[in-house]
Formats: C-alpha cells, structure tokens, sequence
C-alpha cells in the first residue's frame, strides 16, 4: 500500500487538494453568504425571513462538501464508469437535502401564514399535506431522471390519480376551495352571526374545510357548504353578544272563543253579567280589537265602549269607558271594577232606560287561551331580534298583553327577561314603558326590534 | 298566509296526532256544510290531522222533515206533524244501529245526523255538534225537540253570538270562512271583469251598487231598489241585484217578478238571474262595483259580505246574523238598519270615495285575519284539543 502510494501520490493529493480547496471556498462562501443574511436580515421585517436563513445557512456548507467530492471524482484517475456513478450519488444526495430542505421551509413557512389568518387546524394540515406530497413526487421524479429511470409512465399514472381524485372530490373541492378563501380572508369567524340571503341564521359554532355549522334560532344545527356562504350574499352581524344562561322561549297563544249564553240589553244588566263573569270575558272585550283589528291605526276601544256608544246611543258614556287606559292596569280584577265604577257613577248620575235593539244586544264571550312552545328560543338581544321578525303575532301578543294582565305578572315578558337574565336594566325599562295598546302588533312588533337594535349596535 | 301561520297550524296538528276526527252530516255534495268540509279536509290532512267524513242514510220524507226543520229553526213559519217527528226518529235510529261510529272525535253538522248523538254512553269519546244555522230565532217546539239532543254533546259550535241559546254545555263561537283562491274570490283581470259587464249588458259609465243574494224576501230585494233610488236622487249610479233562485224555494219566483216590477224596467237597474256554478261571473260582478250592500232581513253568516269585504269593496249592510261580526260600523263598512239609512250610506261612500277606499281595506285586512280558511282551521284544531283540557288557559 506504501509502496503504491510512493508511486501514485499524485493521484491522490489532486484530488485531496480539490475537495479541501473547494471545502475551503465554500466556508469562505458560507461567511460571505451569512454577512448577507445579516444585513437583508435587519432591513427586512417579513416574519419568515428567519426561517429562510436558517435553511440557507445549513444548505451552503453541505452544498460546497458535495461539490467537493464532485470536482474531487472527476480530476481523480478513476474509471468513466465510476465517475458518472459517484457524480449520479452526489446528484441524488444533493437533489435529497435540497428536496428536504425545501419541504421543511415550505411548511414552516405556510405553518406561519395559515396560523396569521386564524384558518381551522383541518384546513392548515391539508394544506400542508398537499404541499408536502407535491415536492417529493417532484423530488422522486428528479431523483429518476439522475438514474435514467423513464418518468413518462410515472407522470401518466400522477395525471391518472389527479384526474381520479378530481372526480371523486368534484363536490367537495368547490366547498375546499370556498372554505380556503373564507380562512383566509377573515371574513366569517366562529361565534358569528350570520344569515344568508337564502334564509338560513345563527351562529357559526364550526368552520370545517367542507361545511361550516350554524346553531340556528330554535337551536338545531345546520350544515353549510362553504361554497354556499362564498356564493351567495352573506350578511354577518359579528361577534356574539352577552349569552342569557336561561334563554328566552318564545311561545305561541291562540284563541278559542267560547260563547256564554250571557247577554245584556241595557246599563244595569251589563254590569250585573260583568260583576259574575269571570276574568276570562273581561280579558276578551278588553283586547278582541288588539288581535281582530291590529291593522287599524287608531285602533278601537273595548267593547264596552263601543256598545253603549253604537247600540245604546250613550256616546258620552261611551267615550269614558272607551278612555279607559288598560295599560295602567296590572291585572283584570282592578280593570273590570274601573269599567263597572265609571257604569255606576253615571247610573247614580241619571239612571238610564235606554235599551239596545233586538239582535244589538250585548253578548258576553269568553277567550280560552291554548299556549303552545314554539321552537325559537333566544340567547342574547341579537338572536331575540331576529326572532321577534319571525314569530306571528299571536306570539307577540302572548309575551307583551296576556303574560302582563291575564296571567297577573304585571310586566310584559321581554322586560323581565332582559332584566334578569342578560342585566339590560335600561333596554328592559324602554320595554316596560312602551304603551303597547296605542300601537298596532305590527307597528309594536317594529319598536320592539328598532329598541334592541339601537342597544347592540 | 306567512310561514308563521303555517307553523301556527302544524304545532297545534301535531297535538291531535293519533286522533281521528269524523266528521257526519246528510250530503256529500250542495250546500255550505259540504262545500265547507270538500276545502278543509285535504287541508286537514296535509296538516297530518286524520279527519274523515261520513253521511247518514235517509229517504226523502226524512230530507223534507230535516228542510221543514232547517226552515222552522231559521224562525221561517212551518207546519210539523207528529208524523214528521216519527220519520225523524225512524231514519235516526236506522242510522244509530247502521252508521259505523269510529272517531275518537265525532263531529256532527247540523241537526240531520244529530240524534246519533244516543250512541256517546257506549263509546265513551268526545262529541260536538256543529250548528250552521240561525238559531237565535227558531220555532220553539222545533227546537224543544232538538235541545234534548243537543245538550248530551261535550260542546256546541255557532256561526254568531246571537245565535246561540242557553245551553248546559260549553259553546263555541267559530266563523265560517273563504277561500281565497276559490273561483269566486280569486283575483281576476280587467279583461275578464270587463267580458263579464258586456256579457251581462252594464255599462261601466256610472259608480255599480251591487247585491249578490238569492231572490228571497229575506233579502230585501225591494228595499234594495227603494234605497237606490233614494240614492239616484242625488248620485247619478247603477244597481246590479244578481242572484238565483232555488228549486227547494216556490217564492223565488215570486220574489224575481216583483223585484222586476218594481224595478219597472229602469235602465239604470239590472236584474240578473245567475245560474248556479257561475262563481267567476259573480267574483267579475263584485270586483266591478263601487259599492256593495246587503239589505238582509235575516242573514246566517252572510258569507257573500265577506267575498265583498276580501274585494275591499266598501259595504252597506244590515246588523242582522254575522253581518255584525264583520262589518264593524265605520271601520270595516257601514251598518244599517233601514232604506233610508242604507241610502244615505250609500251616497256617503259614492260622494266620498278616499273613505270607501279606507273602509274597504280595513275591510280586506279584516277578512284576511279572521275569516280566511286558515282561521277557520285553526279554531277546529282549537276546538278538538279543548275537548281534551278544562280552563280559561290551556297549556299545551
């Protein structure tokens, strides 16, 4: 061997020398390559500009030690054949740490980014994935060409399984896509309200790469494709607002009307039936109008008034007992004694012989109230105003008139609620104060949403 | 109608689920008892309510019993023999033994089939019975005979307050109601309203005063013409009185030749005789009008009110049977009481048309809330599930 080495020294200082000189530039290089690094690094204030340079900088060397064994191989003495094989080995080693190399910095890089626009963790490892699996089937076909293997067929069967996977995903991907771009752009974010022009409402409580989640406002969950909320109009009303642990549950009132059989022609038989019928009867001439006529603006008066005015011809009467403010009153009891009172004040005054015509007299009829739960409930002030646009009337007139009187509660049920549950002291006094009986229900319905919309704006 | 309502219906529906309703009265097909239920039923169903209907068996003699009694309860004067009552009872307790009772609510129109009410003991679930008549007035020994009937049902249904006695039960006051996509209430084009006119020879050169009603002296056809004419005197109009008359009803008759008599041939009056079935030509005659009215002396529901008031038509009509619960004095139309009274309303509206126009949307609205087909739905499914629940307010 030491012999050999007398004889053929050359053969392998040359090539020593190569792979040190070149070694020796690329430190040199690395430094000249850092100093660089530096200065870009100080100028710039790109946050991945850190990642950039710290791939660069464990690239370089590596690079230079590579090339040292290139340059070294070919002023060697070494056979073709030999050479062409370590050339095909560094290839491939150099094609690998840069491959590698890449795909870290890639996903380092879109780590960051997807990260800055809050997109969902689902979303940011399939992006990921994606990437990720396109450089290294670019890497292996590099890798293939070095070593001569034919990529045609190989790219053949990548279009094959694209063009597959198009097909198989052709539905989902237009939702993919959608669901990128509502990530990325920040539009929509959990815990919004939003709603579609196509009707659908409530709050996102899930953003998925396909669907987003909505709990909706009788508190069932729907599925969105996200292609759906890039397609169409979206309004978003934004973050929620303070949550009510107990929600509102709207419910529904409807009206049987049950005859009594009662009837009365002239002042004292009147008041004679309105002193035994029970509460029921006074609720019903009191409010009929509110719900049969909620159209008219004035509305009419109860039916006590309008009686003695039309059919008893007692206009002055019956303008007193149709002043009656009913919104003053908590309860029916204290209404029925004002309606009888004002009756015996003008009895005592004058006694009245005056009867109503045959078929004119005056019917006494009872409302029974069914009350039904309806499927809305409501967790703050924004949800309980889009739900105040959708529910009927009856509903409406349920919470505001009967809950207050008929049931005795004295306040209508929208104040409590806001009181109580959501500390709206101030919203649930504007509601309290609200004379409902001078507006018609869809008038009210109107204030009752401009008052809420007012507060969470 | 809003989605609201529809959701209204489906919750209370849903309350009624395993429940079959039967509905019984004497005829498929004619009158507004069939007609009624022909609308309701599919509408029931589709709402997920099982209600069914069935008709009781009778001979002639029984239907011209049940007539004489229809007419004897509407306060009309009527000779009832002892044998009439026999064929009543007769056909009634043929029916008893026959019909087969299934419903776990048995819904009974009219007085025909009410006599099945004998079979509630034995069955043990609920009945009502579903009075479509006038019934404020009714010849006392008519009605002697029926009460021990009525009074064994769990509740009893009246088109109006007035109409309904002092009963041991509970009552209920249901409305009957329109269609609004009926032939006879449907929107229509001018084209089609103004082919009408040109069929029927009435120029449209002058306001149309118009009442729609079957030649019967309970409609005042006269006091109709007499209150025109009054109008005349001050408003330059027209008055169409369109209306049949029934094979069932030897006046009609009478009563179209003495309104073509009175109205001595002024071509300013048109007296048509419409056939039965022509529901576009009386939609195309009503929509036609200025003004509507109805001079009833007595009057059921007075359904063709409402078709007038759904038209937005402004109305004259007397306070006499429903008329009262639809046409709220200076609100929703005029009330009148005599030919004087209804003239000078009808000059009131002609000379002063931005006030008709009020009167007759308030008018629309009124009947859109509370005399649609809906509501009237709505207050069966009420009805129903009180029969199961006790109190003023029933939590469902």
């Amino acid at each position: 061997m030491i012999d050999w080495l007398k004889d053929n020294w050359l053969k392998v200082v040359i090539p020593l020398i190569a792979f040190l000189a070149t070694t020796i530039v690329g430190l040199w290089f690395k430094r000249f390559v850092d100093k660089i690094l530096d200065r870009w690094k100080v100028r710039t204030k790109w946050e991945g500009s850190h990642l950039v340079i710290t791939m660069v900088r464990r690239q370089v060397l590596p690079w230079f030690l590579l090339l040292g064994i290139v340059i070294a191989t070919q002023v060697s003495e070494l056979t073709a054949n030999t050479k062409t094989l370590i050339v095909k080995i560094i290839g491939s080693l150099f094609v690998l740490f840069l491959g590698w190399g890449i795909i870290v910095l890639s996903e380092q890089l879109l780590r960051l980014y997807l990260l800055k626009t809050k997109a969902p963790q689902p979303t940011t490892a399939i992006v990921i994935n994606i990437v990720r699996i396109t450089l290294i089937i670019v890497v292996a076909l590099i890798l293939l060409d070095i070593w001569g293997a034919p990529i045609t067929p190989v790219l053949l069967l990548i279009a094959v399984i694209v063009l597959v996977a198009a097909f198989i995903f052709r539905n989902s991907a237009p939702n993919f896509f959608a669901g990128f771009q509502l990530s990325t752009s920040q539009q929509l974010k959990v815990g919004d309200y939003i709603k579609l022009e196509t009707g659908e409402e409530g709050h996102i409580i899930e953003m998925g790469w396909n669907n987003t989640r909505l709990r909706v406002l009788d508190e069932s969950v729907i599925v969105i494709p996200n292609s759906r909320l890039t397609q169409h109009k979206v309004i978003n009303y934004g973050r929620p607002l303070k949550k009510a642990e107990e929600p509102f549950r709207f419910y529904v009132r409807s009206q049987l009307t049950e005859l009594t059989g009662l009837k009365a022609k002239n002042l004292q038989e009147l008041i004679e039936v309105m002193r035994k019928v029970p509460d029921a009867v006074i609720h019903y001439h009191t409010h009929r109008f509110l719900e049969e006529h909620h159209y008219l603006t004035p509305e009419p008066a109860n039916d006590f008034g309008i009686w003695v005015s039309d059919a008893l011809g007692d206009e002055a009467l019956g303008e007193r007992l149709a002043s009656v403010n009913t919104f003053e009153f908590t309860n029916l009891g204290t209404l029925r004694e004002r309606l009888i009172g004002i009756i015996e004040e003008q009895l005592a005054k004058r006694p009245d012989s005056r009867e109503a015509m045959t078929g004119r007299e005056f019917y006494f009829i009872k409302s029974v109230s069914v009350i039904l739960p309806t499927p809305y409930a409501a967790h703050d002030l924004r949800e309980f105003a889009e739900i105040l646009r959708k529910i009927s009337l009856s509903s409406l007139y349920f919470h505001i008139f009967e809950s207050r009187l008929r049931l005795g509660k004295g306040l209508n049920d929208f104040s409590v609620w806001m009181k109580d549950r959501l500390d709206e002291e101030q919203l649930g006094e504007e509601i309290t104060r609200l004379d409902p009986y001078t507006y018609t229900l869809e008038a009210l319905r109107l204030t009752l949403i401009q008052l809420i919309e007012k507060r969470i704006k | 109608m809003g989605k609201s309502t529809i959701a209204e219906l489906k919750l209370l529906a849903s309350k009624l689920s395993g429940k079959v309703i039967q509905n019984i009265n004497s005829t498929f097909v004619g009158g507004g008892v069939a007609e009624i239920l022909s609308r309701m039923l599919p509408l029931l169903g589709q709402l997920g309510v099982d209600a069914r209907w069935n008709i009781i068996k009778g001979d002639n003699d029984f239907f011209k019993v049940t007539k004489k009694f229809h007419n004897a309860l509407h306060g009309r004067l009527e000779t009832i023999t002892a044998n009439d009552y026999a064929v009543f009872q007769e056909t009634t307790r043929k029916n008893i033994e026959e019909m087969e009772l299934y419903g776990d609510i048995i819904f009974v129109h009219d007085p025909q089939p009410a006599g099945l009410i004998a079979r509630k003991k034995e069955l043990g679930n609920k009945w009502i019975w579903r009075c479509h008549i006038d019934v404020s007035h009714p010849n006392q020994e008519v009605w002697d005979f029926l009460q021990p009937l009525v009074v064994q049902y769990d509740a009893a249904v009246f088109s109006a307050p007035a109409f309904s006695p002092e009963l041991p039960l509970r009552q209920f006051l249901i409305s009957p109601s329109i269609d609004p996509l009926s032939d006879k209430n449907k929107e229509l084009s001018q084209s089609t309203i103004d082919s009408v006119l040109t069929k029927y020879g009435i120029p449209k050169d002058k306001p149309i005063i118009t009442q729609v009603s079957r030649f019967d002296y309970l409609k005042d056809p006269v006091g109709v013409i007499q209150a025109f004419e009054l109008v005349r005197k001050s408003v330059d109009c027209r008055l169409v009185f369109a209306g049949g008359t029934a094979s069932d009803d030897p006046e009609s008759d009478q009563v179209l030749a003495e309104v073509k008599e009175r109205a001595n041939n002024n071509t300013d009056i048109h007296i048509l005789l419409i056939p039965p079935g022509s529901d576009v030509e009386i939609n195309a005659l009503q929509r036609a009008s200025t003004v509507i009215v109805q001079k009833s002396h007595r009057e059921g529901f007075g359904l063709t009110v409402t078709e007038a008031l759904w038209k937005a038509k402004p109305v004259v009509a007397s306070a006499v049977g429903g008329i009262p619960l639809q046409v709220k004095n200076k609100f929703t139309g005029l009330l009148s009481y005599g030919i004087e009274g209804t003239a000078y309303d009808i000059r009131q509206l002609l000379t002063n048309p931005e006030y008709a126009s009020r009167l007759g949307e308030n008018g629309r609205e009124h009947v859109r809330y509370n005399f649609l087909i809906t509501r009237h739905i709505k207050d069966y499914l009420l009805l129903f599930l009180s029969l199961y629940h006790s109190g003023d307010v029933i939590y469902l």
